[in-house]
Formats: C-alpha cells, structure tokens, sequence
C-alpha cells in the first residue's frame, strides 16, 4: 500500500516536472461552465462535445453545471472567472435576450468568442386539441380572435423571442403564459393548457404518437428530417431562428489557449461520431472560428436587442 | 410478458449485475451523506455509463437512484439528520425511536417499507405507464396550485406545540422563496441591490442548514452539558426479527397502500419531487392513525409512511420519464441525458421502438429494490460503526460533508453561506420552540405556488375557474377539510405532548 503510494506519488512529480519543461497549454483539464442543469439540451449537447473533444485535447474537460436564475447565474461566474484559459463557458442566445431583457447583467461582449458548435433549429408547435391543420388555419383564427390564443414561453428567452417574430411578421397577436424550459412547456401542450409553443426536432417522437403538431420550421430551406414540414419562409412569413449554441472565454484568456480551443473546436464539428449524435440531438453541426463567430454574435445582439425594444422590454441602465 | 423475462434475463448477465451492485452501493452512499444528493451521485456515476451498454447504464443509475432514497433513511434514523430530502419525515419518527434504543427496529422498518412501497409502485410502472402518465398531463396550473395549498395545510398538523408557531414557520418559508430573482421575469425582490440574493436561497443548502445544523448543534450542546454520550453508544441494539419488522408492516396495509399511492402520484408529476410526497405521506397515516398524539416519538406508522412513499416516488419518476420522455425530477433529468448520450431518443414512443432497453429498465427497477435489501443486510453494520463515531469527531466531518455538497450543487460559494446562515436560523428556531417541518414545506411549495397561480391567471383571468374546474374545487375543498380535521384532532388530544418533546 504505502510503496504503491510513494511509486504514485514519484509519477505525478514526474509528470509535472515534464509539464513544466514543456509548458503547453493545456497542462490541467479546463473546467467548461454549462449555465443549466445536467440533462437539459445543452447539457446533452455539450457533454457528447467534450466526450469527443478528448480525442483532441490532451487535458479533459470538466463540465460544471452552474444553474439557477435563467442560466445567468453560470454567466455571472462565467464572467468572473480566471481569464486563463482553464475556464470555458457554454452560452447560446439567451445571452443576448436575457441582457435585453434586463434579467442579466452579462453581455457577450464581456467573452472572447471562441466558436460556434451547433444550430438547434426551431419550430412551431401546436396542441394535439387544436383545431388547426395548418400555419394558415392558425393565423387565420388569430386574426380572428387577436390576443386569445395561448402560447407557452421562457419569458424574455430564446422560446419567447422565436414566436414573437411570427407575431410579428404575420401581423397577429397572441398571449404568452409562463413556462419555463422545454420540459414544462411540452408537458402543458401535451395537456392542451397551451396552444402553442416553441419546440425543436428532439420532440418528433411526441409528434408520432400524436401528442404533438408542427406547424412550421424555421429554416431557410425544408429540414431532411422532416421534409413534409414548410418552412415558415415559403409561408411568406420571414423569420429563420435557431438555437446557436457556441463557446467563449473570459475577456483576457491567452491567444494560445483560444486558438488551441478553436483548433479543438473545428476537430470536433468535422467528427462524424459528433455529427451523429447530433443529428439524435435534433441540431445541426455549424462550425464557426473565432473571428466569425464574433461577427455572428454582434449581428446576432443586434437583432436581439431591436425584438427586445419591438417586444416592450426596454433595458435598465 | 415475454419480453419482461428476456428482459429480466439481460439484467442477470453478471457484468450488468455488478454495474448495478456497484450502483446501489453509490447510491447508498450519497444517500446515507448529508449534503450529498441522489442527483449528485447520479451525475458522479454519469462518466461511467459511457463505456458501458445503454441498458448497463441506465440499470447502474436505477441502482443509484433506489439505493440513494434507502440510503437517505439511514442517517435520517441514527442521526436525526435527513441523508436526502425525501426523507425529511423519517426523521420525525425514525431518530425518536432510535433514542429510545430501537435502531434496528426503526432503520429496518424503514428498509422493508421502502422495498415493499417501491415493488407496490412497479406495478403501476409495467402495466399502466403511459394512462397513468396521460392522466398527469390533464393537471394544469389550476390543479397544481390547488394541490400545493392542500399540501400546506399539512402545517397544521405538523405544528407540535403552538399553531401559531407553526403558522409563522411556514410562512417564513414561503417568504425566503420570495426573495432573489422571481421565477417568471427575473425581476429583483428583497435582494437590496446585492447579486448574492439576486440568485435566491437554493433549496439544498436551506434543508441541510436547517435540519443538519440545528441537529449537530444539539448535539454540541448536549455533549458540553454531559447528558449524552455518543449517538449511540449504549444502544447499538441492532438485532431485529425480520419477520417481526415485516409483521409490523403488513399490519399495516393502509397505512402503506396509502402512502405508495401518495409517492406514486406525486412522482408522476413533473415538478414536484420526493421532499413533498413523504411530508404528505406522512401527514396521512397521522391524520388516518389511531394515535395521532403519540407521532413524534417513534411511531412506526410514520417510518413506513415516509419509507414507502419516497421509493414510490421512484416508480412515479420513471413512469412519466418512460411514457413522454418528460423527467419528474433533477435525478429523471439526468438519466434522460444518458439515453440521449446513448443515441436512444427519449420519448412516448420510447417503450415500442427500444422494448428491450424499456423492458430491462423495469426489470432493473425490481431488481434494485431487492439488490438495496441485500445491499444494506451486509454493510449496515459498517454504517453502524460510524455512527459509533465519538462525536467530537463525528459532528465535525458531518458538517463539512454537508458544506461540500451544499457547494456542489451548483459549483457556487455562496451555496455554502446560504448553509451557515440558516443553520443558526434552524438552531434558533428549535431553541425557541418553532417546528422545522413547516419551514421546510414553505420553501419546497414557495416557487411552485407562485409560478402555478401566476400561469392560471395568465391562461385565463378568471379566478373561479379554481373553484369550477373539478379536480382543482375537489383539491381546495380537500385543504378545509384537512385544516379542520388536524384543528379538531388537536383539540381531541389531551393536553401533554410536550413532555414526549422533552425527552428528545
């Protein structure tokens, strides 16, 4: 026992004096910081990525599940954390609508932007009970009865913003409850206490057993998966919308462990293990380095923060 | 039935079977630790199940989940201190009996019951899953607020001493949900102006400041004034007729149809987890036994009615899990991302296209509950060891076991604060006399409360549609009747509980 001890003890000596002659980052696992409980999309999502990241990165990456608050909670310690590179934080578009909507104090310009992993496209859903055969049958009975028609939502989230912009483009209004999370949100639609609601193509089983209708998918063109469902564009409403989900660091992290991250990164999306387990996860891999990644979030905050004014959140400051 | 004994037999191949034991034996574990969660022990044991089949690895995570809610009765009994939430009722009468020199009787009464209200609930898990499910989905807000307003009248009957104490326990409760963010708009309540409060108290570090703290702190006191030696150093009086505990149990049949029925629903719905179903249960077998005064001094009807309600809960998790894909709570919501991680899409139509692994998962179910028994029957005597522990010793690790997870809840300090603080409000309130339980119930149903009431009135501004909706009037006139039926069994009761407190 003790002379096992001791021979462990001389390995891990060995091996740091080794680690400090070479001095590559990373020399210690890097702590990812996923602001939602384990099990929820992002979760699943990140956790295959850093499964199949450890091909690739010496070091392996620990996921800590920081949640509470909306997902600002792991952003407030996303922001404050070591900018050394030993901390990533998992983020998708919440990070602009939650700012916007004065729930965080946290912008994405606080992160230097590492790259963008996956797009989870969105779709609209109705309850099995609803009447409606089709996008036109619902916005033809919202016009017909404007502000009745029920639809579940994270308010001030991705799954608020989405519909929102229907509404808006369509000229129709509808009523918001609260539901927070997809879970939730499904569970209520399922039971016919909402009427609408954001969803993504995880939940075509539902649809299948008849618990759930689509009505249209925010792509730009039909989805191979669900090739029957019309893309709410060819309906003549011009709204895509999509999940994005990605990775930053704190503003400050070295330019080496940023670009090994990338370089990480852009392994993992050409993966075709990732890229299957995704196509399960109902999301499409879309890789983005660093330098267009921090275009796509400025473009992206940018029409975030106009839906935010257009929607009545006005923000603090 | 076929599929159930192929199934059955895929369970019993030994490599699945030693993932399970090694399963169970976590669970235990994490449950037996205060401060350690089953969910934490489940996310722990996540890495593992990557390498192994899905079936392994959903069967290794039924092990930890039904180990985890026996292992939690173990320290709720010997240390007065719940190892899990759901097993905060189990203190109420399990540690009295222990004091009074009963360990063994009162931890296998605990272990029987879990087992028997957890084969109990399997049974509804195998053959009426998905209308069981189907059924949960018609609660809407209206349902859910009434049910959560029945479950706060509980407080009257939880109150010992003084109504009015228990009264101003629970509302304390709810108010401590009040404060942080609110759960619709992130809106700032009582936080004044600090990010600390922003966030809100977890609920975790609450429970184990509340519960544990206060515990381990009279324990303190009891040691500097010489009236207690080590928990249980005289006592260890562990030998038990097996035959006698189950007699005892089976006597009951009520008492523990009841309280599965209470665990299975209350499992079956999405949001609302073990901490309620065995407070509920609890309540129950008081308010239906003969001798309600005498509950808070070792009664067995209490053991049995938390122990089987809580493993019940597991069978109405999974339940809601396996027919819509939809997890019933935090330990649900992580096996659902292990299916997801093993490629199997969680879903109603989980059960027909992936029957084997469905089939396997009930088998394992069975399975785990025997496994739990056999699992306890061999280590309970180490687990006995450490309570054996001087307390010197003792109370030490145990406090900072429970900082540990109250900080590895979320990964955040202030976790660990939110624990020191309402441990000293937990002492303070058992130095003058006010019930922990209500307190409890407060900040379990706060949020829920809310958030159901605010998506009623959002849905439809109509507020007697609590009234006229059937299930939701049948629930709100079941709260009278439970206030009026605990005041009148007060009142029923001769004037001298207190001493039964003192001796504790």
């Amino acid at each position: 026992m003790k002379r096992a001890f001791s021979c462990a003890l001389a390995i891990v000596l060995l091996g740091s004096l080794a680690s400090l002659g070479l001095a590559a980052y990373p020399e210690r696992p890097v702590k990812m910081i996923v602001p939602w409980a384990a099990g929820g999309d992002t979760d699943a999502i990140k956790r295959v990525w850093a499964e199949i990241a450890k091909k690739y990165l010496p070091q392996p990456i620990i996921i800590a599940n920081i949640t509470g608050a909306s997902g600002t909670k792991g952003a407030k310690e996303a922001k404050g954390a070591p900018p050394d590179g030993y901390t990533i934080y998992s983020t998708h578009d919440y990070i602009h609508t939650t700012y916007y909507t004065g729930v965080s104090d946290v912008s994405y310009r606080d992160f230097e932007p590492i790259c963008l992993t996956t797009s989870t496209p969105s779709i609209l859903a109705a309850s099995p009970n609803s009447p409606w055969k089709s996008m036109k049958d619902l916005l033809e009975d919202s016009k017909k009865r404007p502000g009745e028609i029920k639809v579940g939502a994270t308010l001030g989230s991705t799954s608020h913003f989405f519909p929102a912009m229907i509404e808006r483009e369509a000229k129709v209004k509808w009523k918001y409850v609260s539901y927070e999370g997809t879970a939730p949100r499904m569970t209520a639609l399922m039971g016919g206490h909402i009427e609408l609601g954001e969803t993504n193509l995880t939940q075509l089983d539902k649809v299948k057993a008849g618990q759930m209708k689509l009505l249209a998918i925010a792509t730009d063109k039909r989805h191979p998966e669900v090739p029957d469902l019309p893309t709410l564009k060819e309906l003549g409403i011009n709204v895509t919308y999509a999940v994005n989900r990605g990775f930053v660091a704190p503003k400050g992290t070295p330019e080496e462990a940023l670009a090994k991250m990338e370089e990480v990164c852009a392994k993992v999306a050409k993966d075709p293990a990732f890229a299957d387990a995704m196509r399960k996860q109902g999301t499409d891999v879309s890789f983005l380095g660093r330098k267009a990644y921090r275009d796509f979030l400025e473009k992206n905050d940018t029409l975030n923060a106009e839906l935010a004014s257009a929607l009545g959140y006005t923000r603090k400051k | 039935m076929d599929a159930f004994l192929n199934a059955a037999l895929a369970i019993f191949d030994p490599q699945t079977f030693v993932y399970m034991g090694a399963g169970v034996v976590a669970g235990l574990l994490g449950g037996a630790i205060p401060g350690v969660t089953i969910t934490m022990t489940v996310i722990l044991v996540l890495p593992f199940t990557f390498g192994m089949t899905p079936l392994q690895g959903l069967a290794t995570m039924i092990g930890v989940y039904v180990g985890g809610e026996s292992g939690g009765l173990i320290s709720a009994t010997l240390l007065g201190i719940p190892g899990t939430p759901s097993a905060i009722a189990t203190t109420f009468e399990g540690f009295p009996m222990a004091r009074k020199g009963e360990a063994g009787r009162a931890v296998w009464l605990g272990i029987w019951a879990s087992l028997l209200g957890g084969l109990l609930a399997g049974i509804p898990l195998v053959v009426g899953a998905l209308q069981l499910a189907a059924l949960a989905v018609k609660f809407g807000p209206w349902e859910y607020f009434s049910l959560f307003v029945l479950t706060l009248t509980i407080v009257a009957s939880l109150s010992e001493q003084s109504l009015l104490k228990g009264l101003l326990s629970g509302v304390f409760g709810l108010l401590v949900t009040a404060i942080g963010a609110d759960p619709l708009m992130g809106v700032a309540r009582f936080t004044f102006g600090t990010d600390f409060l922003l966030s809100g108290f977890p609920f975790l570090p609450v429970l184990i400041g509340i519960f544990a703290f206060s515990q381990l702190m009279k324990d303190v006191e009891d040691m500097g004034s010489g009236t207690a030696g080590p928990l249980l150093r005289r006592h260890v009086n562990l030998r038990v007729s097996h035959l006698r505990v189950i007699g005892e149990i089976l006597r009951q049949p009520w008492n523990l149809v009841r309280s599965t029925l209470i665990g299975l629903w209350i499992g079956i719905l999405p949001a609302v987890g073990g901490s309620a179903a065995n407070i509920m249960a609890y309540d129950q077998a008081k308010k239906f036994s003969k001798q309600p005064e005498k509950f808070g001094t070792g009664m067995s009807e209490g053991i049995i009615a938390s122990e089987s309600s809580n493993n019940a809960n597991i069978g109405g998790s999974l339940i809601t899990m396996m027919a819509f894909g939809i997890p019933g709570d935090a330990v649900t919501a992580v096996m659902l991302g292990a299916l997801i991680i093993h490629g199997i899409q969680p879903g109603p139509l989980f059960v027909t296209t992936h029957t084997p692994v469905a089939y396997g998962m009930f088998a394992a179910y069975f399975l785990a509950h025997l496994l739990t028994v056999v699992v306890e029957w061999v280590l309970l005597r180490y687990f006995l060891r450490v309570m054996l522990v001087p307390q010197p010793i003792l109370i030490p690790i145990i406090l900072v076991l429970c900082a540990l997870g109250s900080f590895a809840l979320n990964n955040i300090i202030e976790n660990v604060w939110t624990f020191f603080f309402f441990g000293i409000i937990g002492y303070l309130m058992v130095k003058f006399g006010f019930p922990l339980a209500p307190i409890i119930l407060g900040v379990v149903l706060g949020d829920q409360l809310e958030v159901n009431y605010v998506r009623a009135v959002m849905t439809d501004a109509d507020p007697w549609l609590f009234l006229t909706r059937p299930i939701s009037g049948a629930l709100l006139v079941l709260s009278v009747v439970s206030v009026a039926f605990a005041l009148w069994q007060r009142r029923r009761r001769p004037a001298a509980p207190a001493e039964a407190e003192a001796e504790m």
